[in-house]
């Protein structure tokens, strides 16, 4: 008999499984196949082609393991979430694109050039595929933990929670949201691969980086965190397409949490340039305002950051408490 | 149009629903699967061994079978049978098949009244 075929065999389909089921089918398969030769040859003893019949008939390894394997949730990402998993990932994958080749092009204007414009393509194509790569895996990952957590997609769980029709009014553009990614992602390309592009130049033609480009790249968790908050806030609007209590705790949350890290990022780290503030400070000596704007931009930075999340995180509110009563009215 | 095709999909998943059934009824005597498969193919009742096997692993994880390895013979052999509340399900599901069927074979015995008449 031809053991090293069901070997395989009965390997082939157990490898797979979970370990503590793996040795219990294996045994099984193997008194299963005995029997079914025995049945086949009767007393005589089986000859491979025997044996090649009752494997066949036992159907291929793979299609037997997805016998076993049951009917547990078997794709990375399945229905209802897969279309609207796909809507996204168009989108933020686009944005991701748009912005890459902003960022791309504001650095060869602060004049980050190549010796030869072919170099400069394939810079350019190197960044959209890293780009168009991390866009894939991000929404991706976040839409495979939707799935395996079974987190409700808007309008997914039943008659009751159908959401409304969106009046006008209570709709989210499309276009908001992929502005916000856009900026994004234009923010932390920027300030990674080029802050020099912020410089403040004298009369004399002297030029000054803003920030200490090793400092800014020192922190580049920071920022590729803030970014990914940012992303993550539009992409459930993108999702629900309208106020709801879902968009405002994302945005809330994303803010808070941009808040935090612009905290940590502009109060504990020396990320501007002293030079810079001097050259600046030697034309305005006289002025003491302006003196101590200077020496302080930092936390004026900060503050201003502060105050725009602020800001972003009442609107939501304010946005999704009329959203709610109106539609509580209706 | 290919009318075999269509058939042979719908006698499948007319099968696929009422095999559970069948297995629960069999098992309330212990047998191992192989058993199973022959005692059904005496019945006329083809079911192939791929299907049965890992159903029967399910249905026990689920807490309707139990098994037990006999180890005494030539070939080790795992035998299932129905657990308490396999025997509830059973019950349960043969109630609805009856009343099921029943009514499903009055209307298609009308069908039939109606398309010879």
């Amino acid at each position: 008999m031809d053991s090293e075929l069901i070997r395989r065999y009965v390997y082939a389909v157990t490898k797979r499984l979970p370990r503590k089921s793996r040795e219990d089918v294996a045994k099984e398969l193997n008194t299963l196949i005995a029997d079914m030769l025995e049945e086949r040859c009767g007393q005589v003893l089986p000859t491979e082609k025997d044996v090649r019949v009752v494997l066949t008939e036992l159907g291929t390894p793979a299609e037997l393991y997805d016998q076993y394997s049951g009917e547990g949730k078997k794709c990375l990402i399945g229905p209802p979430y897969y279309a609207t998993y796909l809507y996204v990932l168009r989108i933020v994958t686009i944005c991701a694109l748009i912005g890459t080749t902003l960022a791309f092009a504001l650095s060869v204007i602060a004049g980050e050039r190549e010796n030869y414009w072919f170099l400069e393509v394939f810079k350019w194509i190197g960044m959209l595929f890293s780009a168009a790569v991390a866009a894939f895996a991000f929404v991706t990952a976040l839409f495979a933990f939707f799935y395996h957590k079974e987190i409700p997609l808007d309008g997914s769980t039943g008659l009751d929670n159908l959401p409304p029709v969106p009046e006008k009014r209570d709709r989210i553009s499309k276009g908001e949201s992929i502005f916000g990614i856009v900026i994004s992602v234009v923010f932390v390309l920027v300030l990674l691969c080029c802050p020099q592009i912020f410089c403040a130049v004298t009369e004399n033609g002297e030029v000054y980086p803003v920030f200490h480009p090793q400092a800014i790249r020192g922190t580049w968790y920071l920022i590729v965190f803030f970014g990914l908050a940012g992303i993550a806030g539009e992409a459930v609007k993108l999702m629900d397409g309208r106020y709801t209590r879902r968009v405002m705790i994302t945005v809330i949350v994303s803010d808070l949490l941009s808040g935090i890290c612009a905290s940590w990022w502009l109060l504990g780290h020396e990320l501007v340039n002293a030079e810079m503030i001097e050259a600046l400070l030697g034309y305005t000596q006289s002025n003491e305002v302006v003196r101590i704007l200077f020496t302080n931009i930092q936390l004026l930075l900060w503050g201003l950051i502060l105050v725009v999340l602020v800001i972003d995180a009442v609107t939501v509110a304010v946005k999704t408490g009329r959203t709610e009563e109106r539609e509580e009215g209706k | 149009m290919d009318h075999d095709e269509i058939i042979s999909g719908l006698i499948l998943e007319l099968r696929r629903g009422t095999l559970i059934l069948l297995v629960l009824n069999q098992l309330q005597k212990p047998k191992y699967g192989y058993n199973l498969v022959k005692e059904l193919k005496e019945h006329d009742i083809p079911i192939e061994a791929n299907t049965l096997y890992p159903l029967m692993r399910r249905l026990e994880s689920q807490g309707l079978l139990k098994s037990e390895w006999d180890t005494g013979e030539a070939k080790p052999r795992k035998y299932y049978s129905i657990t308490e509340d396999g025997r509830i399900v059973l019950k349960r599901a043969r109630e609805n098949w009856t009343a099921f069927s029943g009514k499903v074979d009055s209307l298609l015995e009308n069908g039939e009244e109606d398309s010879n008449g």
